[in-house]
């Protein structure tokens, strides 16, 4: 794609200026603050990939848990009944909710994992020094990361729907749904996977440019 | 202005370490491991432990859902239920919080409890909706580590930990008791039974209670416990009285207890309470029952063992050591002719003979022989006054009164305890056969006969013959005046004086050895009946008293002395007449009849007339007491007879015509009827001696 786009282009950094991330303004290298807005300026975001990295692996972490253990706890009439998340995705297919199912499968299964391989597959490619330079092009690893960064937040619907349905289902003896621990682990899974692709300074992707040339 | 610049430093910046390189951020994904691993340690730590519980069937027990509790605490849930390898079992595979795993002892109770509806009431009843679950019931041992457990579908009454005393009941039959029956104190639920169960013997049923503390202070060895099952309905002096127990006692059966008399002592461990049927019979029940380690031997009976029930008791020296079992006929074979004897079962109890507890079949056996040996017999006896009711006593009358036996053993090795005939005082026979013998004494008859005695004796006595008879002896005296005053006459009176002492001698020997032989025997069969009739009305003894005096003055009637008298008289005249001096008679009749006469009023001065009279109304007072002398009449009528067959001779001697023969005929005769009487009399009599006693 990159070559589509024509030749490469001169950086901010090449031509000695570093743009504010808040507000936009261009300064000159080296100033420390926004003369307009007072935000720190970095022409690169120091320790982003470290920060990535840390936020990837916790939000890994926190997704073993949130697969293993039940993700709601539904009691009704006395019966208690605890559902993981793919223990929910095999009762819906077995209930024959397969849209509900295949909903469910790729907001709590299909993104989280998506994600953590994308940013993990970005973080690798903008390494300093990395030689993985084929593949989708600098212009796709845009896009990836622009993807992985909208669809983070539409992962959280599982947790939605149990805070949903913990809050309205206090029918005491009836029926009760509270959330399990999973719900926790998986809403801090997101939260930390949000995190990781926030923690990515995606003007690193355009460096591999710069080192191809150089 | 220097162009000249000096050169450029070259200024490295430091060189950041690694560590201050490092992101803070790197402490999230820290703490969510080790919050992650926390997580994973404690899920592993409160994984709790696997054990199995193996049930009958499942009865509802849902993997992952069914719990596990104690003291209705969640202490683990089942995690499988599957099939032991034989399909015969269910087990139940549940994991056990792990700290609660360490001290489940291997008598572990685990039972599924569920909704229940019982007389008792209503339990499980949350259980409706949320499903069974396992209850566990266990005295906490730490260390114990048993991971298999069998369970039941319903809960033992008594949990682990419930103050109180498990006691042991026994009973014949516990078709009115169950599982879970209450035990009543004052009609206060103190405890309950658990399910009967057989012996091993078959021969009893016993089942553990439980009595609640405090109430167990109260047991004692002489705490009785009876069945309050149901309701009675008893119907005496009182009126009609129904008793109502409780209704849980009514639909499962209950027991009630109290302590019936003083002294009791505490309990021993293995001490077995007796069930009895009512509260009347555990009152009087001071006596143990036959126990379970009760030896069974056979009692052979000849006579009827009318009266002779199942559960009599078997006494000795008055106390109850067994009871009878069963009670069958058996061919005796040891004899020639087929014989049927009666086989009484009988069981005692070694404890109430007072041999020692653990004492066993074969030390009563002993104890038996020896006693055997000594003259102990089996005999049946009345239980009580006015019951018909036999029981069985083991009697010990002295050796030499009974025939020497042995313990023998039948064929299928009962020992058989000799047995003596009893001696029943068959009270009821021996009432009715007095009442029915006084009843049937001809006492009518006696008085009617002894009426005709008096007016034939007294016709005798009044008619002109007798009158005349004076008279005509002095006539007669006259006539053979001649006869009678030859020396052999003159030595008449000695002879007929020692003739009359003679007679005298044999009429009382006479009377002694028969009249009063015969009124002796009357009296004592009188003095018997008296006796065996101790209830007999106490104007008895006096009766008898009259009779005894009645008997007496009988003995005193002289008539006898005065026929044998006139007996001996006439015996001699007789054979006087048949002497030679006959042919002289006429003209020697004038002298001879002085001598006579000399010889009557002698007679007279002897009263002979005045002691017929007198003995006559004696004898008349004596019928008219009811004459108890008729005893000796057949010897006063056979020598009455005899008198008149002598008189006949003497008459007929005479010739027909003479005015003194018909005269003595007609005495004779008079006597003959007299004698007759008499005689019917005294055939009455002997027929019915007794009938002296009423006159019929």
């Amino acid at each position: 794609m990159s070559g589509t786009q024509g030749q490469t282009a001169l950086t901010a950094r090449q031509a000695g200026l570093v743009g504010c991330q808040s507000c936009g303004r261009v300064h000159a290298m080296g100033t420390s603050h926004c003369i307009r807005c007072g935000s720190a300026l970095h022409s690169r975001m120091p320790g982003s990939l470290q920060k990535v990295w840390a936020w990837l692996f916790a939000g890994m972490v926190v997704y073993i848990p949130a697969n293993i253990y039940p993700m709601l706890l539904t009691s009704s009439l006395g019966r208690t009944t605890e559902s993981t998340i793919i223990g929910g995705v095999i009762d819906l297919i077995d209930y024959g909710s397969f849209g509900v199912a295949l909903i469910v499968f790729v907001a709590s299964v299909l993104i989280p994992v998506g994600k953590f391989l994308a940013i993990g597959y970005l973080a690798l490619v903008v390494r300093p020094g990395s030689r993985i330079t084929k593949g989708s092009g600098l212009h796709g690893r845009q896009h990836l990361f622009e993807v992985v960064e909208f669809i983070g937040r539409w992962s959280m619907i599982d947790v939605f729907v149990v805070a949903i349905l913990s809050a309205l289902v206090q029918l005491d003896f009836a029926a009760t749904i509270n959330p399990g621990i999973a719900a926790v682990s998986f809403s801090l899974s997101v939260a930390f996977t949000m995190l990781a692709a926030q923690s990515f300074d995606p003007r690193l992707i355009w460096d591999a440019e710069e080192a191809q040339a150089a | 202005m220097s162009t000249q610049t000096p050169a450029e430093m070259r200024i490295d910046p430091p060189k950041r370490s690694f560590w201050r390189n490092l992101s803070v951020i790197w402490l999230v994904p820290v703490l969510a491991v080790v919050i992650s691993l926390a997580i994973a340690w404690q899920t592993f730590a409160a994984r709790g432990v696997l054990v199995q519980i193996t049930f009958q069937n499942a009865a509802g027990v849902t993997p992952g859902e069914t719990t596990i509790r104690f003291r209705d605490v969640v202490i683990g849930a089942v995690e499988d239920v599957s099939f032991s390898p034989d399909l015969t079992q269910v087990i139940v595979t549940a994991s056990v919080d792990r700290d609660v795993a360490d001290t489940l002892p291997e008598d572990a109770r685990f039972w599924v409890v569920q909704p229940e509806v019982s007389a008792r009431g209503i339990s499980g009843l949350s259980t409706v909706l949320s499903g069974v679950y396992i209850e566990a019931s266990f005295r906490p041992e730490p260390g114990a580590s048993a991971r298999s457990f069998t369970g039941s579908l319903s809960g033992p009454l008594v949990r682990e930990g419930q103050q109180g005393t498990r006691i042991t009941m026994r009973t014949r039959e516990a078709n009115r008791v169950s599982e879970g029956a209450p035990i009543l104190f004052r009609g206060i639920e103190v405890g309950h039974i658990e399910a009967p169960r057989l012996i091993l013997s078959g021969e009893s049923v016993v089942f553990d209670a439980f009595i609640e503390a405090p109430h167990d202070r109260r047991l004692t060895t002489a705490t009785r416990f009876w069945d309050t099952s149901g309701f009675s309905v008893s119907f005496g002096a009182s009126g009609l009285s129904l008793n109502v127990g409780n209704l849980a006692a009514l639909v499962t059966g209950g027991i009630a207890f109290d302590t019936v008399f003083s002294g009791g002592e505490p309990l021993n461990p293995g001490y077995v309470f007796d069930l009895f049927p009512d509260e009347a019979s555990a009152r009087q029940s001071l006596f143990r029952s036959v126990g379970a380690n009760a030896v069974e031997m056979s009692i052979e009976f000849e006579g009827s063992v009318n009266g002779l029930e199942v559960g009599a008791a078997v006494q000795y020296r008055g106390l109850r050591v067994g009871e009878v079992r069963a009670i069958g006929a058996v061919l005796a074979e040891d004899t020639d002719s087929p014989q049927v004897r009666l086989l009484t079962t009988v069981a005692l109890d070694p404890q109430a003979i007072g041999l020692p507890v653990d004492a066993g079949a074969e030390r009563l056996l002993d104890f038996l022989e020896d006693a055997v040996a000594q003259g102990l017999r089996a005999r049946l006896a009345t239980s009580s006054l006015f019951s018909a009711a036999l029981v069985i006593e083991l009697a010990e009358p002295s050796a030499d009164e009974v025939a020497p036996a042995e313990m023998r053993r039948r064929e299928n090795g009962m020992a058989v305890l000799p047995s003596i005939p009893s001696d029943l005082p068959d009270f009821t026979a021996t009432a009715e056969g007095v009442l029915e013998r006084i009843n049937s004494l001809p006492v009518e008859e006696l008085m009617n006969q002894a009426i005709r005695l008096m007016a034939s004796v007294e016709m005798v006595v009044s008619s002109e013959g007798t009158r005349e008879a004076p008279n005509a002896a002095l006539a007669l005296i006259e006539d053979i005046r001649g006869l009678v005053g030859g020396e052999d006459a003159q030595a008449l009176p000695g002879e007929l004086r020692s003739g009359l002492a003679e007679l005298r001698g044999v009429v009382s020997e006479l009377r002694l050895r028969e009249a009063m032989d015969r009124l002796l025997a009357v009296l004592d069969s009188v003095d018997t009946v008296t006796a065996n009739t101790a209830t007999a009305s106490a104007d008895f003894p006096a009766l008898v008293e009259d009779l005894r005096a009645l008997v007496d003055r009988a003995s005193g009637v002289e008539v006898e002395e005065l026929a044998a008298a006139a007996t001996r008289v006439l015996n001699s005249a007789d054979s006087l007449i048949g002497s030679d001096g006959m042919r002289d008679l006429p003209p020697a009749l004038s002298g001879a009849l002085t001598e006579v006469q000399q010889v009557l009023s002698t007679l007279r001065e002897g009263d002979a007339v005045e002691n017929v009279n007198r003995t006559l109304a004696s004898a008349r007072s004596a019928a008219e007491s009811v004459a108890q002398a008729m005893e000796s009449l057949p010897a006063l009528s056979q020598r009455l007879d005899r008198l008149v067959g002598q008189a006949d001779a003497l008459i007929a001697s005479y010739g027909a015509r003479s005015n003194f023969n018909a005269e003595a005929m007609q005495v004779m005769r008079e006597f003959r009827d007299t004698a007759r009487a008499v005689t019917q009399l005294a055939r009455a009599i002997e027929r019915n001696p007794n009938s002296l006693l009423i006159g019929r």
